[in-house]
């Protein structure tokens, strides 16, 4: 007879393993199920000669100091997770390869003194920074209270408290920076982080962006010091200890129906009965692949077609034999990029010869000693709108992405001063197929949905009853309702399984 | 809530309308997505499966001896083979008398020939090669062999190594370099590749008349025999010195490649090191970690001793012998388990297991876990020699 679990989690990534944490810490029983044979997702690393790479995050936000913990450091604490972290020592630097208004910028934390900075790089900003930074700390707020309401908030409180969220969250980050008169200079400087979105400024909901640097600016950026192989780690041992069962090297092949709800799940190691699966993969491989075409209505086939896959990820990681110090670097995070017209930087990323978009990391300059002495890690990311990846010809594979990488250091060098190519030791490129091998997104995506202005956090988190096409199938992760990113694919773990345990009771 | 009255259009309570057009906007785009078969598969992940195949399937087609080596040339052909990056292996599955393993061999053919198919090991006996003994005596022409993908990291980077580069080969260690110098013959790769390869005596030059062969066909391929037990013309004599080194080497920056045993890596890297040259400029082909963990000085444990491995396998529960003179895995290999394994040296990490309790040992040079394993109790098996009874928690595919 097959097993019976409370709840099966299909993909332990950061919302899986969140998710089967919550509920194995409920005393439920569940099972985590992962296709890779190890657990983590994107929150991983790798060892090359004596460096070990982090291959994805660049700085969580919403963690917090141990003094002042912000959501997801709470999550940790909740689940038991104990790590040692470093806060990152910038918010950006940026430098404009061919911008006529900025050149090269860099960029605290601290609501004051980036503001401070930002006006001493484009005099006159003030005016509207306040403004900017009214509306930043109303969002705050306002998203506060509503997940305080348990996702009930109420419409008269909305519209007496918290009005200028409400008039500004229908609205493009553009579009509103334009009504509060801001200067273009000011708005080049504080979109720099849109590329952690992916998506462009007129696409991109204000709210969104708000929260984002808000968030970054008070809480700060934080990474964990053995990489994020160690949050996976601790994760999943702590399920482990919880009672839970995780089965890596396992691919959940299909959900099980019975009377339109899941039944069980078949996996490559067999079948498991459970009437409650949260899903830390994609919509499409649930749908599309796990289930039959005629266990869909046509509604819920073009509910899930009508989204779009964002963007597909790039990133070069290098091992270097010469400290930071010694190759002139100094700052730990920079986005470098053609010019900050992002309407326009989009459209280049569909194109090998027009993309000149990175967001580049030091890791030495957050965790001096992260790797050996007298060396410095570094990884370069960018990533690709179109389908660039499909036609490559595997034989011509290598090298297209090799002249990706070159590429991506000559702008480097051309936008530091500093090129790194003479003192590579080690140095691993990963496209989209790779992170289609290892997560096997569709397209290999790294940001799962895009969050544009029609399916950003706040529209999923307005639908989620209508989102949860067959009841008793949730997602967690970035396909989720709090869309992509590391604190929000930990914090749609919890809140899924949560949802789940709800569900649960309801049936008692 | 500030003090500030934000608003986007001349009445604010447009803007609350529009907010409350998010679902509706969001509802209708949804309604007219396409109505066709879902599906995850797309370009890049078809891309994915074609370059990291989980599973090859290959047939033999040809099997020669090597003259000078107890070894054997296996042609292999499949119908859509996987292109490799020269210096890169496959792990065959092998089941041997009721033991179930696989063992990493590097591919030694050009690259461009996995494009029509076909693949080329070239396999040699060797003291504790229960695998490759077992090959050599039953793999006939018309068996099927399965086998991974491509893998392994001992490939030439035109990003990272000199355009100029010395290969320094023991025995087998050959195959990589024989398939970097393939590569270059026929445009595949692009570098200057001069061979050091030391052998015993004339006769025992493995692939000699390929290699030759391969000198003649480009004036980018250069071999240099150096026998240790022999004093010939034409011939260097006795081992890899740094002097060697310096007498082959091109002017200017080159990089070291090194693939043999262990023990010409030690020997080798120190003369490396008298060259001046740094990690970067010296690379080399991981190796298994060996049999036995006797070799090492440093090992702790009494290798007469027997244990017993309890293994938690998708929720059951097995117990199996383990000999202290054996790897982690070579116990499960021997229980005829089917353990997750590619280069079985402690380098890539597929073996990478969860323990749940027992003392062990992993020789340091072969410990290339991840920071946080230690601690948090993950092993690779094929590196790590019991020291007492163990538990795992088992994954595999």
């Amino acid at each position: 007879m097959a097993r019976r679990y409370d709840a099966v989690v299909i993909g332990a990534g950061n919302g899986g393993l969140t998710a089967a944490a919550t509920m194995a810490k409920a005393g439920k029983s569940v099972l985590l199920l992962e296709q890779h044979n190890t657990p983590g997702g994107f929150a991983t690393s790798f060892v090359r000669g004596r460096f070990e790479f982090e291959p994805s995050l660049h700085e969580m936000c919403e963690f917090g100091s141990e003094q002042e913990p912000a959501s997801v450091r709470e999550l940790f604490d909740e689940l038991g997770i104990k790590l040692d972290w470093h806060l990152v020592p910038e918010a950006y630097r940026m430098v404009l390869l061919n911008d006529p208004d900025v050149k090269d910028v860099t960029m605290p934390f601290g609501v004051e003194a980036y503001t401070e900075a930002v006006e001493k790089a484009a005099p006159g900003s003030l005016p509207s920074m306040k403004k900017f930074l009214a509306l930043c700390s109303d969002i705050n707020d306002a998203l506060n209270y509503m997940s305080s309401s348990g996702g009930h908030p109420d419409p008269k409180v909305m519209q007496k408290d918290y009005a200028n969220f409400l008039k500004c969250a229908p609205y493009s980050t553009n579009k509103v920076l334009d009504v509060i008169g801001m200067p273009v200079k000011t708005r080049k400087i504080i979109e720099a982080y849109w590329c952690y979105m992916g998506v462009d400024c007129d696409h991109f909901p204000f709210y969104a962006y708000a929260i984002m640097l808000w968030k970054y600016l008070t809480t700060g950026g934080y990474i964990p010091h053995k990489r994020t192989h160690s949050i996976s780690l601790a994760l999943s041992n702590r399920i482990l200890e919880l009672g839970g069962d995780i089965w890596c090297s396992t691919k959940a092949t299909r959900i099980l129906m019975k009377d339109g709800k899941p039944c069980g799940v078949r996996t490559t190691h067999g079948d498991v009965e459970t009437e409650h699966v949260i899903c830390d993969c994609s919509p499409n491989a649930v749908f599309g692949d796990m289930m039959d075409d005629s266990e869909l209505t046509s509604a819920q086939r073009r509910a899930i077609n009508a989204r779009e896959i964002g963007m597909r990820g790039f990133v070069v990681y290098v091992g270097l034999n010469k400290p930071m110090e010694e190759l002139g670097l100094d700052a730990y995070s920079y986005f470098i990029y053609d010019n900050m017209d992002t309407v326009d930087q989009v459209k280049c990323v569909n194109s090998f010869e027009k993309n000149h978009i990175q967001a580049s990391i030091c890791l030495n300059a957050a965790i001096p000693d992260c790797s050996p002495p007298g060396t410095t890690i570094m990884s370069f990311t960018t990533f690709f709108g179109a389908d660039l990846w499909d036609n490559i010809a595997p034989e011509d594979y290598v090298k297209t992405k090799r002249a990706v990488a070159d590429q991506i250091f000559e702008d480097f060098a051309k936008a530091t001063g500093v090129d790194v190519r003479p003192y590579i030791e080690e140095i691993e490129i990963a496209t989209p197929a790779t992170l289609a091998r290892y997560t096997l997104n569709p397209k290999g995506a790294m940001y799962a949905y895009a969050n544009s202005d029609w399916d950003s956090m706040l529209a999923r988190l307005m639908m989620m009853k209508e989102d949860e096409i067959i009841p008793g199938i949730r997602f967690a992760g970035g396909y989720g309702p709090r869309v992509y990113g590391y604190n929000s694919t930990y914090n749609c773990g919890n809140m899924t399984a949560k949802l789940t345990l709800a569900d649960m009771k309801g049936e008692v | 809530m500030s003090d500030y009255n934000f608003k986007v259009k001349i009445i604010g309570l447009l803007d609350m309308l529009a907010f409350k057009a998010i679902v509706p906007k969001r509802k209708a785009i949804l309604d007219a997505g396409p109505d066709k078969k879902i599906t995850g598969i797309y370009g890049a992940n078809l891309l994915a499966a074609k370059l990291h195949p989980k599973k090859q399937e290959m047939k033999i087609s040809e099997i020669t001896d090597i003259p000078g080596a107890d070894a054997k040339h296996y042609i292999l052909k499949g119908n859509e083979l996987a292109v490799f990056r020269a210096g890169q292996y496959i792990a065959v599955d092998l089941n041997i008398g009721g033991s179930v393993l696989s063992r990493a061999y590097t591919l030694c053919s050009d690259p461009l020939k996995a494009k029509e198919g076909v693949y080329e090991l070239a396999i040699k006996r060797t003291e504790d090669g229960f695998a490759s003994a077992w090959i050599l005596d039953n793999w006939k022409v018309g068996d099927t062999v399965t086998a991974s993908g491509p893998e392994g990291f001992c490939y030439y980077e035109s990003l990272r190594d000199e355009p100029r580069v010395i290969g320094v080969a023991g025995g087998s260690g050959i195959t990589p370099l024989l398939s970097m110098a393939r590569a270059i013959a026929s445009g595949a790769e692009d570098f200057d590749l001069t061979i050091l390869y030391g052998s015993r005596t004339e006769d025992s030059i493995m692939l000699k008349e390929e290699l030759d062969g391969l000198v003649a066909s480009s004036d980018r391929i250069k071999v240099i025999y150096i026998l240790s037990e022999e004093e010939k013309e034409g011939y260097e004599h006795g081992f890899i010195t740094a002097e060697l080194i310096k007498k082959y080497a091109p002017e200017g920056p080159y990089s070291v490649f090194m693939c043999g045993p262990d023990a010409m890596y030690s020997f080798v890297g120190k003369e490396c090191e008298k060259l001046g040259l740094d990690k970067k400029h010296v690379r080399k082909e991981a190796t298994p970690a060996p049999a036995s963990p006797a070799v090492f000085p440093d090992y702790p444990g009494n290798i007469e001793k027997e244990f017993t491995l309890t293994l938690k396998i998708y929720g059951e529960e097995l117990k199996v012998l383990m000999k202290a003179q054996e790897s982690v895995l070579t116990a499960l290999d021997r229980a005829g388990i089917k353990a997750n394994a590619h280069c079985r040296g402690g380098e890539c990490g597929f073996c990478r297991t969860k323990l749940l309790s027992g003392e062990y040992f992993i020789p340091a040079q072969f410990d290339k876990r991840r920071m946080a394993d230690d601690e948090g109790g993950y092993i690779h098996p094929c590196c790590t020699y019991p020291l007492s009874d163990m538990s795992l928690l088992l994954w595999h595919e």
